[in-house]
């Protein structure tokens, strides 16, 4: 068993070994390539020792490697070794998290293409009787986004219309979504139209009253909490919503009137239609969490996906229906009122 | 295996840390699609979600209510007679309301000990002076509002179930059952027929106990919050530049605005309504709120069967919102004419005397948001109130109360609540122990 670790950690290694080459000639005496390790084999546990040596020293390699190339402007060498750093078996998490990131971004400098083969030269390149064949270093296409689709099930009596679905970067930071622009809610028939909103953070909405009567638009959910004073038909109102999160619109003179704001803080996002139906465009293939907001639910629901190069269809999702609206809806001082008054 | 995984850290980290510097960079020298700290356009085209026409958001037909369970414990034997006063009736020379353990105002005892009394009692929970757990109000509320009409329909139902052979039985009550309309879309106009809240002051408001602050009613609010049946009319004009409102509530009803131990709400005993309204101003600006409002009531009095015995009441009314410091303050005169027997939930009497009362509270709360897990919002309260009353012919009577508590609010629906009231009499009676501690427990769906 040790043997044929031996014997992928060095096809792995080899498979790198124009970056060693690299790495050499940019200076940096402490990146070996001496493969195999020089170390005395005699027992069971000498090979078993030599095995893991030679593992952390190819991921030292990889991982420094990778980084020395980035220095110097060699992305497709970045992204070869991180590549291949990222197909050693059993690689801490830790590191998977901080380089898969760097390794799409260097192979997206990199055009897409991987490194140049250059002649084998070095130890490294020499490859071990009983190893297989060198696999080649994975080409990955230049990155495009794609779509992820699928239903959004529960929400209690409401349905699951007006859930909010949104992607986040399972390794790496997800990227800042950019403020979108023209976003409205009415005030229209003492309702909000849209019931549900979902906008990327630092989005400005417009809330217009076309509405005959007054309406005073607030929310107490902090820290996007507003209050738009009173403002009668045609009159608009801007609010910007500067942090992620759901906010709860309520009019001060009409309690019946509810309605939601989601900011989100991703610009991979969409909300479920009547059926529960979403799409979610423009998605760069990895790893990501997925989260579903809806009004009807107390908890965001959260599963991981793996989004490929084709997108991702059919993701079938499922909120909660437990939380129902407010007993009492509060005035804009915070005061509950009761509905049932009118007033 | 856990050597191995060390090792891989350790060889790994200082690599690490040069990567993140260089994600840094990255960040910095150029756009990409895919790289933290990028703005990214998103490519959502959404204009968001509204339910299909002909539905709301919210169902129409909507079931709430409320569980209220209490701890109580009076001084004494839980009520206000003073032991060896014999001065009749017994109900005349103190104030009876004083030792109240719940939301709806119901004392510990009203057990006078064989004194005679006539009918100036509140509801009793039959504890004395032991401390005791309550099962104060179960109620359920019903709310239709279908998508095709401007109409509500709403009705609450209590249980009130009382346990002690001493106090009063377990009863059941609609206390609310109305239709609301609203004629126009163009005004804040709204017309509702059945049996309704006072619309007498603001005490009425949160009367329940899953909305009032604290846990006891003011001493004034046997006067103001009673329910009644009749019809009733809303109606408020914004005045937007001003960021003000001036509103008018007006209701011509079977009784006043007493609560129930007081009167008949649901029957007219003379066959003459009683008019009450409430003139009310408020400024809404973004982080204060004044409102004011004046209220009266007049019409024949509805605890016996004499036409032409009257009763009235005025009113004046402050709140203040700023910062989550909340004054609520009344002011309340009222009189009535003597009249015949006397009729109300107490039972039958022999005379209807000539009333007048006099009282005013003001109450401080201050709301701390904290939304720190299940624990959202913790509301230290404190009330100070005085009343002076006397029946004609009888010594008239001063007390006051001291009023202090806690309200923590848990998850959206569950409020604990604890208060403690110090009553004192200042004039017209001896002096009795007959504070009240007191805790409540409510559950809302």
């Amino acid at each position: 068993m040790a043997l044929v670790a031996a014997a992928t950690l060095s096809s792995l290694l080899s498979g790198v070994a124009p970056a060693a080459a690299s790495a050499h000639g940019s200076g940096r005496d402490w990146l070996g390539e001496e493969m195999p390790l020089p170390l005395a084999v005699k027992t069971p546990q000498d090979l078993a020792v030599k095995s893991v040596a030679e593992k952390q020293y190819l991921i030292f390699n990889l991982l420094a490697g990778g980084k020395v190339a980035w220095d110097a402007g060699d992305f497709a060498t970045a992204a070869t070794k991180w590549e291949t750093l990222l197909r050693v078996p059993g690689i801490d998490p830790e590191i998977e998290r901080v380089i898969r990131p760097l390794a799409l971004t260097a192979r997206d400098r990199a055009g897409g293409q991987a490194a140049a083969p250059a002649a084998a030269r070095g130890p490294a390149a020499v490859a071990p009787a009983n190893a297989a064949a060198p696999a080649p270093p994975p080409v990955r296409e230049r990155i495009s986004p794609v779509a992820v689709s699928g239903t959004v099930a529960g929400g209690g009596t409401a349905g699951p219309g007006g859930a909010v679905v949104w992607l986040k970067r399972a390794n790496g930071e997800t990227p800042r979504p950019a403020p979108a622009h023209g976003k409205v809610i009415s005030q229209k028939g003492k309702a909000f139209v849209p019931h549900v909103l979902a906008v990327p953070v630092g989005t400005k909405v417009d809330f217009r009253n076309e509405d005959t009567i007054y309406h005073n638009v607030f929310s107490l959910t902090k820290p996007n909490d507003f209050d738009t004073g009173l403002y009668k038909q045609g009159g608009v109102y801007e609010q910007t919503f500067k942090k992620p999160g759901a906010v709860q619109l309520l009019c001060n003179i009409h309690s019946s009137m509810i309605g939601y704001v989601y900011v989100v803080d991703s610009p991979y996002y969409a909300q479920a239609d009547g059926s529960g139906a979403f799409t979610i465009k423009g998605v760069p293939p990895g790893e990501y969490d997925v989260e579903v907001w809806h009004e009807g639910s107390s908890k965001t629901t959260r599963v991981r996906v793996s989004v490929g190069a084709e997108g991702l269809r059919g993701l079938e999702l499922r909120v909660g229906g437990d939380r129902r609206p407010p007993a009492f809806v509060p005035d804009k001082s915070g005061k509950p009122r009761q509905s049932q008054l009118g007033y | 295996m856990r050597g191995a995984s060390h090792s891989t850290l350790a060889f790994a980290c200082a690599a690490l840390l040069a990567s993140r510097a260089a994600v840094a960079r990255a960040q910095t020298a150029e756009p990409s699609s895919g790289t933290a700290g990028d703005e990214v356009p998103s490519e959502n085209d959404s204009e968001g979600y509204t339910p299909p026409a002909g539905t709301n958001a919210a169902p129409a037909l909507v079931l709430g209510g409320y569980v209220d369970i209490g701890y109580a414990h009076a001084q004494g034997d839980g009520t206000s007679y003073p032991p060896g006063d014999t001065r009749l009736p017994a109900d005349y020379g103190v104030d009876t309301f004083a030792t109240a353990v719940n939301s709806r105002g119901d004392v510990a005892s009203t057990d006078s000990r064989g004194l005679f009394t006539n009918g100036f009692l509140p509801h009793s929970v039959g504890i004395g002076g032991r401390p005791s757990f309550l099962v104060n109000t179960v109620a359920v509320d019903l709310k239709y509002a279908p998508p095709s009409a401007p109409l509500t329909i709403f009705m609450r139902l209590l249980a009130l179930p009382r346990f002690s052979a001493t106090g009063d039985a377990t009863r059941v009550l609609v206390e609310q059952a109305f239709g609301r309309v609203v004629p126009f879309d163009s005004l804040e106009l709204a017309l509702a027929v059945g049996k309704f809240d006072s619309v007498f002051g603001i005490e009425y408001l949160d009367n329940e106990a899953n909305i009032r602050t604290g846990i006891t009613p003011s001493l004034v609010a046997r006067y103001t919050t009673g329910q009644s049946v009749g019809a009733k009319l809303f109606y408020r004009l914004q005045l937007a530049p001003l960021w003000s409102a001036l509103s008018i509530n007006a209701a011509a009803t079977n009784s006043g605005t007493l609560v129930d131990a007081l009167q008949t709400p649901d029957v007219s005993l003379t066959g003459v309504p009683v008019g009450s309204v409430r003139v009310g101003y408020e400024l809404n600006l973004p982080t204060v709120q004044v409102k004011l409002g004046g209220s009266g009531m007049y019409g024949a009095r509805n605890d016996q069967s004499d036409r032409t015995a009257r009763q009235h009441a005025l009113g004046a009314d402050l709140r203040v919102a700023l910062f989550g410091i909340y004054l609520n303050a009344e002011v309340v005169k009222i009189d009535e004419d003597a009249g015949g027997p006397k009729t109300n939930d107490s039972g039958q009497f022999m005379l209807a005397s000539e009333f007048h009362g006099r009282g005013f509270y003001g109450q401080l709360a201050y709301a701390l948001a904290l939304d720190a897990g299940p624990l959202h919002k913790v509301t230290p309260y404190a009330r100070y109130e005085q009343r002076h009353a006397w029946f004609d012919g009888f010594t008239p009577l001063t007390v006051d109360r001291i009023t202090a508590g806690l309200r923590v609010d848990l998850w959206d629906s569950l409020i604990v609540k604890a208060e403690v009231l110090v009553n004192r009499e200042l004039a017209g009676a001896p002096k009795v122990a007959n504070n009240v501690e007191t805790t409540s427990v409510v559950y809302s769906w």
